[in-house]
């Protein structure tokens, strides 16, 4: 299997403070890829650097054999979440995913729909964004990395104030995405969500990646 | 090519979406509007006093003709870009949409056009304040004229001069004025933009204070002073602050309107555009290595 993320050499630097040491990985296409670590520990600056949201101090990140910042800005035909996701607050959610869809105009309103109610939300709830309990912020934030249909997800503590029954869905969702065929790296605190979804486990600790285990047998804690 | 204009124009429209209920802004514009009623009380005043009637734009006219007013206008504008660069928790679904040159150039249209409202709504605000006393013909009130002809507007420190009321009509003089501090709040609020993406939020902060202190410190009386020019050679300091100093730039009657070496006032659209064009240039060369930080996602690295 190909890989779709290739890390080479990846350091990061916030003045002295180095945040990320090295890093070195491939992630293959089509599996779901786990960072486990501590706070401050690196996973989301190395998520931020995949994304190009943070220009690596060295090394380099190619995604799709693209190099992130040379060759494109951010990648192309990926979906993210980063923790805390951020809507208009006076709008509805299916008004908030509009506005992002409309930035491209690949999909119709009616793809949309579907999305929110795959996450579990009603798209013809007029409550504004504003309103919303944490969970279903975090329903929206992941709806709209998926509406759009791209084949690489990233998703940083996706299950962030969903209750029990709402993390299950997402965890449901997330299995049926990577069985049609896309690639997810998972950055997430919860032991039991990263057990039971990854096929792949890394942990970041300090800056510095190790591998935990590659391949759903063989898990060792 | 239109898809990136559209683009553009979304990131705008976003930005401006986050002034529904935001308190800044809101206050921004209170402020704003108790600036135009605290400097042009003295306009008013006047009239009060001679009690003649204003043409409905001359309190803006007297008012921002002046450099200090026109200093103080653009310094509130801070407060309305004090978010700068705009990067919000849900800037990163933007982003991931679009590129770095479309995020700027989406950022570029923002300024404009909340610059434009800002001034416009100084304009409307200037008018309210003179409106019971008003007319809207496009003719020089008599109280332009006493304070014009009378020199009593320079006594007072409102620059209605005879150059301006002989050579120009009311509301052709406040179109001019009006896109004089245009230019000037724009280059302010891009050399922000530009410090703010290069070198950092607090670069960009410093950027416009020692911009505004140059252009304050750098008029006739301290240049006088500091080449020790005699009295006779006073219109020289006159003429070089009328060149060098942005904020006289943006000085109506700093021009030359036909009989002084002071700059024209398609020359200093010339040059405010060009250094416009110049910061949009290097916020867009700068963007290329700029690290984004959202607010509201900086949980654990």
């Amino acid at each position: 299997m190909k890989s779709i993320i290739k890390l080479e050499n990846l350091s990061k630097s916030f003045g002295e403070d180095l945040v990320l040491k090295d890093v070195n990985r491939e992630f293959e296409e089509g599996k779901i890829h786990g960072i486990v670590g501590n706070n401050g520990s690196g996973k989301t600056v190395m998520m931020k650097c995949i994304c190009g949201f943070l220009r690596p101090t060295g090394g380099r990140v190619l995604v799709n054999y693209k190099q992130v910042g040379k060759d494109v800005d951010f990648p192309e035909d990926m979906g993210i979440i980063i923790e805390t996701p951020g809507f208009l607050p006076g709008l509805s959610g299916m008004k908030n995913l509009e506005l992002l869809a409309s930035l491209q105009k690949r999909i119709h309103r009616d793809v949309i729909r579907e999305t929110i109610r795959r996450v579990g939300l009603d798209p013809d709830l007029k409550k504004p964004v504003g309103k919303y309990s944490l969970g279903m912020r975090q329903r929206l934030g992941i709806a709209q990395a998926i509406m759009e249909d791209p084949s690489i997800l990233i998703l940083d503590e996706p299950f962030n104030g969903l209750d029990k029954d709402g993390a299950g869905q997402m965890r449901v969702l997330i299995k049926e995405l990577c069985t049609q065929g896309k690639t997810i790296l998972l950055a997430s605190h919860n032991q039991q969500d990263i057990d039971e979804l990854c096929d792949t486990v890394c942990e970041m600790d300090a800056g510095v990646m190790s591998m935990v285990r590659e391949g759903r047998s063989g898990y060792a804690n | 090519m239109f898809k990136k204009i559209r683009q553009s124009f979304s990131v705008a429209g976003y930005n401006f979406r986050q002034w529904r209920r935001n308190p800044r802004i809101i206050i921004t514009f209170l402020l704003a509007f108790i600036l135009c009623f605290l400097l042009s009380d003295k306009a008013v005043a006047f009239a009060e006093e001679h009690q003649t009637t204003m043409q409905i734009v001359e309190a803006f006219i007297w008012t921002f003709g002046d450099s200090n007013s026109i200093l103080l206008s653009s310094l509130l504008l801070i407060l309305l870009f004090s978010d700068m660069p705009f990067l919000s928790s849900g800037t990163p679904f933007y982003l991931m949409r679009i590129n770095r040159r479309i995020w700027v150039m989406g950022q570029a249209i923002y300024i404009f056009l909340a610059t434009g409202i800002y001034l416009l709504f100084i304009l409307i605000s200037t008018s309210l304040v003179c409106m019971t006393n008003s007319f809207t013909a496009n003719m020089w009130s008599k109280t332009a004229a006493i304070l014009g002809y009378s020199g009593e507007g320079q006594a007072i420190a409102l620059p209605a001069l005879v150059k301006t009321l002989e050579m120009s009509h009311p509301y052709q003089c406040m179109a001019s004025i009006f896109f004089l501090m245009l230019l000037y709040a724009l280059v302010l609020i891009f050399l922000m933009l530009f410090f703010n993406i290069w070198k950092g939020q607090a670069a960009g902060v410093i950027s416009v204070f020692a911009f505004s202190i140059y252009g304050f410190l750098l008029n006739p009386e301290n240049l006088q002073s500091l080449f020790r020019l005699p009295d006779e050679l006073a219109y020289k300091a006159r003429v070089w602050v009328g060149w060098l100093s942005p904020l006289n730039q943006a000085t109506y009657h700093m021009h030359n309107f036909g009989y002084d070496n002071l700059p024209r006032l398609w020359q200093t659209y010339a040059i405010g555009g060009t250094l416009l064009l110049l910061l949009m240039l290097l916020s867009l060369w700068a963007i290329r290595r700029y690290s984004f930080h959202f607010r509201g996602t900086e949980g654990g690295a």
